[in-house]
């Protein structure tokens, strides 16, 4: 069993930062979770996980340039560090070796929702 | 357009106030590029209501500022402040405890006041309509002398309901004891032989108690007193005559008046006691005509008249168009018939006006309507010395505070060489101050408690402290911050300036301004104090000399037997039967007796020569028996007393010195006087006094006549018991059926001056408050002089300085401040009692003695104050207190 301390929504967070690129900064990347997921959230909801995995080390921030629509003030532009990266790569093969191991008739059933496990 | 479009700044402000300064920068570019992104899709009203949610949703723990640090550290400060405070307060004992008590007593003399004077002002304020109900109330000026009155004819309710359509109901009230069945009665239920003696009866029309809407428990409010000869009696009455039962429909006769019946309509609640309206048997106006005509008549002013207006009448306009129509249209006429020829002239001083109910009891002192009411002009001098008792209060507090400085300055200078800001000081000062407030307000509320039960008694009222009502606790918390501040404040600034380095080298500045304020203090209060002594003595002295005035009348060991009309007839039988006890000496019948209370009249007199020629003499007109001035003990100093034996004495009179001068009579007796009949005057009694002291003698005549009420008994015995025992059992057999009732003639004249007792009572009360108030002030100053002198008084001492000579030396000062205090206390004094014993015809006059006596007692009390702190500082050991320099 290993451990990923990578919560659901900072996965996803940590994935849209890494798709953004150079314009990953809080109100993008709480736009972006918005259309990618069609969940509202807030930005001081984005920008507490951000300075979570920040402290963690799967981030690393530094100042960008000011634009007019921010009043002239600058924005903090987010990058995944090589181990944010690797933490990742590390879920998502969890994941995926989890997969591997699935019964197909079950994966039909989930996809198609036609089958009810008891206990899930 | 779209530039003037900004985020909400106070949000803005909100955000800043709570975020982490690091991520301030980026947070408010993030915020505002969104807000600007949703300018652009939706309304402003949502992008801004969308910023406030942003804002708000930055409240994380990773984003707020770090405010626990300092917050607890606050805290602390507090918590250090409130034990240093305790301890200082358990430290010096019976400092702590004076001040505490001094500000304590201050609080409950407050307190007291207040809960007197909210009673005071919720008199008659809780009926529905209170706002548009008036009594009438007429004024004239004769002989340049404003009067005032209540009592109009009968028919003039009916006509101004007629006239003006501003009235809603009108309504009348006859409470005048003059007519049967007002007042008291010997009163029982008709199945019922037992008669009781009540007090409390009015006559009254029905509308007033539909205008008051008076709530009523059994009965038809509509109807009640429509129908002649029905009576409304309050709940209290209805359970005691007829308990467990509605007495709707029962009759009841009054003085075995059974030609006359009175059937109960209605019950009501029974007047709270801030009603100006004491009644609990309301008998109907209805059907009742006193004489021929008498209901139609301008003549005979009897009627108290309460209207109802309609909302919204201008009731200055109202009361002039009244004026007019019920002086011209209907008092002129009656004066032009009955042939007063200035009749015109004596109206254009004459003028009705509108007293809102709620006024009646406060704003009525210079109206004779027969009440007894409370006095605007009291309710503000109480409440100016309930604030001035609590400045001083404050003051005292403050006083002491300072006054004991030096224990303080070293602490201070400590502080401040610590870091101690001055506010830090100040807020630890004014902790202390508040810990004292709240202690002094518990020992206030305390002693207030403790102490109703008296103040009811000497205010004649029946307070309750209010515990169950829902502002009471948070107004004492709030009352107590506020005195905690106010009188914290200067003593924490005055403290708090000490320079560290003067106090730790132990000098302390001391501003020569300040002993000026509290020298002045110091005489304020022992002129008030003084002021107050004087006035104790001097009304003690007027209660005295009341009590045993020589009268002209014999007031000792007359006993009066109350409600004797019930026996009619027999009421002759029944003087034979007391007279056969050997000691009863003498038993006269009438219900004019010279106590108030008792039957009285208004008549004019003539010369008989004169009738026609002079305008008369006012004077009473009583109905007594031949052995009333036997009886009484009055003196007969022309001509004779009445004699059964001749039956001519039935035309003849008896008058007085004041009449017969009044009437210019050289030699009185034979000389005839005319009051609508023709009376031969046989004897002239010596004036005494039939009235209050406060009124001169007035003229008065006396005839041969049936008022039988009251009987008078003089008896001589030393087993007063026994004697009385007798009379009872006398009664007992001629009127078997109810209980005898009787009274001392001089506890009744005694009871003629309840108020002067009274007055000596609360400023009794007032003086000991004033001079433990100004006790407290002088030991603050004392404990400060004496602190600011302990290195004169050490050197002294070293010199060969005596114990006593220093204690003088010390008292010497506050002896003249006292001597300043009553230097001006003794004319204010003076005046103030001069003035009210001027309400008094009869009076005494203010001797040397009273200021002497004054002045005495003060200044023992300012000694005994002053000795505890000046023998302390004499005894002080001159090594310790010169050591420091």
């Amino acid at each position: 069993m290993m451990e990923t301390h990578l919560g659901n929504f900072e996965e996803v967070i940590l994935l849209i930062t890494g798709i953004l690129g150079e314009e990953a900064y809080a109100f993008k990347i709480a736009d972006e979770v918005e259309i990618q997921t069609g969940r509202t959230t807030s930005i001081g909801a984005v920008h507490s996980t951000l300075n979570r995995l920040e402290n963690k080390g799967f981030l690393t921030s530094q100042f960008g340039k000011p634009t007019v629509e921010r009043g002239g003030r600058r924005k903090r532009i987010y990058t995944i560090t090589a181990y944010g990266r690797r933490i990742l790569a590390a879920s998502r093969d969890f994941k995926l070796s989890l997969w591997k191991q699935y019964p197909d008739i079950i994966i039909d059933s989930l996809i198609y929702g036609r089958l009810s496990i008891k206990g899930i | 357009m779209m530039a003037d479009l900004k985020p909400p700044r106070f949000a803005q402000k909100v955000l800043l106030s709570f975020l982490r300064e690091e991520i301030s920068e980026e947070v408010q570019g993030d915020l505002e590029e969104l807000f600007f992104s949703n300018l652009e899709k939706s309304t402003p009203a949502r992008a801004r209501l969308n910023y406030w949610y942003q804002v708000l949703n930055y409240l994380r723990p990773f984003a707020i500022k770090k405010f626990k640090s300092t917050f607890s550290n606050y805290l602390t400060m507090y918590k250090h402040d409130i034990k240093i405070g305790w301890r200082n307060l358990t430290k010096q004992k019976m400092y702590s405890a004076i001040k505490i008590g001094g500000l304590g007593m201050g609080i409950a003399a407050c307190f007291l006041i207040a809960l007197y004077l909210k009673e005071e002002l919720s008199y008659d304020q809780s009926y529905p309509d209170a706002s548009r109900i008036y009594r009438i109330v007429g004024r004239a000026t004769t002989d340049g002398v404003i009067e005032k009155w209540v009592s109009f004819p009968a028919p003039m309710a009916k006509a101004m309901l007629k006239d003006f359509p501003e009235i809603e109901i009108s309504a009348r009230l006859m409470p005048n004891s003059l007519f049967p069945g007002a007042g008291s009665n010997e009163i029982r239920p008709s199945d019922n032989k037992e008669n009781t003696y009540e007090e409390g009866f009015t006559y009254a029309d029905g509308e007033l108690l539909n205008m008051l809407q008076l709530p009523i428990i059994y009965g038809d409010k509509r109807n009640a007193l429509s129908e002649p000869n029905t009576m409304v009696i309050s709940k209290s009455k209805a359970n005691k005559y007829f308990p467990g039962q509605n007495p709707v429909g029962k009759i009841m006769f009054l003085n075995n008046d059974k030609s006359r019946p009175w059937k109960i309509s209605a019950v009501i609640q029974d007047p709270p006691s801030t009603s100006h309206l004491q009644y609990n048997f309301y008998l109907t106006l209805s059907g009742i005509e006193w004489w021929q005509g008498e209901q139609s008549s301008w003549d005979a002013d009897n009627y108290v008249d309460y209207i109802l207006l309609r909302p919204g009448t201008d009731v200055a306009l109202f009361k002039k168009k009244l004026t007019t129509d019920i002086g011209y249209n209907y008092y002129l006429p009656t004066m032009l018939k009955g042939g007063d020829k200035n009749a015109e002239k004596e109206l254009a001083t004459f003028s009705l006006h509108l007293q809102p109910v709620g006024d009646i009891h406060l704003k009525s002192y210079d109206i004779k309507d027969g009440l007894t009411h409370g006095d605007i002009r009291f309710v503000l001098m109480f409440a100016a010395i309930a604030c001035f008792i609590l400045v001083i209060a404050c003051i005292n507090f403050i006083n002491l505070s300072t006054a004991k400085s030096a224990n303080r300055a070293r602490e201070i200078g400590l502080k401040k060489v610590a870091g101690a800001s001055r506010n830090v000081l100040i807020t630890q000062f004014l902790t202390e101050s508040l810990l004292f407030s709240f202690f002094s307000f518990i020992l206030g509320i305390l002693l207030a408690w403790i102490l109703l039960p008296y103040f009811n008694l000497v205010s004649a009222r029946s307070l309750v402290i209010p515990w169950s009502a829902w502002w009471l606790a948070p107004g004492l918390l709030v009352s107590a911050v506020i005195i905690g501040l106010a009188a914290g404040l200067y003593p924490s600034i005055y403290l708090s300036s000490f320079m560290p380095i003067q106090v730790l080298k132990g000098e302390l500045s001391r501003g020569s301004k300040n002993s000026i304020l509290r020298n002045g203090l110091v005489i304020f209060q022992f002129t008030a104090s003084i002021i107050l002594i004087i006035s104790t003595v001097v009304i003690y002295d007027q209660m005295h000399f009341i009590l045993n005035k020589k009268l002209g009348y014999n007031k000792e060991q007359v006993i009066l037997v109350q409600g004797a009309n019930t026996l009619n007839k027999e009421v002759k039988n029944f003087k034979n039967e007391l007279l056969k006890n050997p000691h009863v000496i003498n038993v006269s019948v009438s219900d004019y007796l010279p106590v108030t209370g008792t039957k009285r009249n208004g008549n004019t007199f003539w010369e008989e020569s004169k009738r026609n020629s002079e305008s008369g003499v006012t004077g009473q007109f009583w109905r007594v028996d031949n052995d009333y001035i036997k009886t009484l003990g009055m003196k007969i100093i022309q001509g004779r007393d009445f004699n059964s034996s001749m039956p001519s004495d039935s035309q003849a009179v008896i008058i007085n010195q004041t009449l017969a001068n009044k009437l210019n009579l050289k030699d009185p007796v034979g000389k005839r006087i005319f009051n609508g009949g023709t009376y031969e005057v046989i004897g002239v009694v010596e004036d005494f006094n039939f009235e209050s002291l406060r009124d001169n003698i007035n003229g008065l005549c006396m005839q041969l006549g049936n008022s039988s009420s009251i009987i008078s008994v003089k008896v001589n015995s030393a087993d007063m018991q026994k004697t009385i025992a007798y009379i009872t059992s006398v009664w007992k057999t001629f009127s078997p059926n109810q209980t005898i009732r009787y009274t001392f003639l001089d506890e009744s004249y005694a009871r003629m001056y309840a108020d002067v007792k009274r007055l000596v009572s609360i400023i009794t009360g007032f003086a000991i408050l004033a001079i433990i108030i100004a006790c407290l002030g002088l030991l603050g100053l004392s404990s400060f002089i004496a602190e600011q002198r302990t290195k004169e008084i050490g050197i002294r001492k070293v010199m060969g300085a005596r114990i006593g000579t220093i204690t003088g030396l010390m008292s010497k000062d506050f002896v003249m401040l006292v001597g300043i205090a009553f230097a001006i206390a003794s004319p204010v004094a003076y005046w103030a009692m001069n003035k009210w014993l001027q309400d008094f015809a009869f009076h005494i006059n203010i001797g040397w003695w009273v200021f002497a006596l004054g002045g005495f007692v003060a200044v023992s009390i300012a000694l005994i104050t002053v000795s505890f702190q000046s023998i302390k500082a004499a005894l002080m050991d001159p090594v310790k207190s010169l050591r420091k320099e």
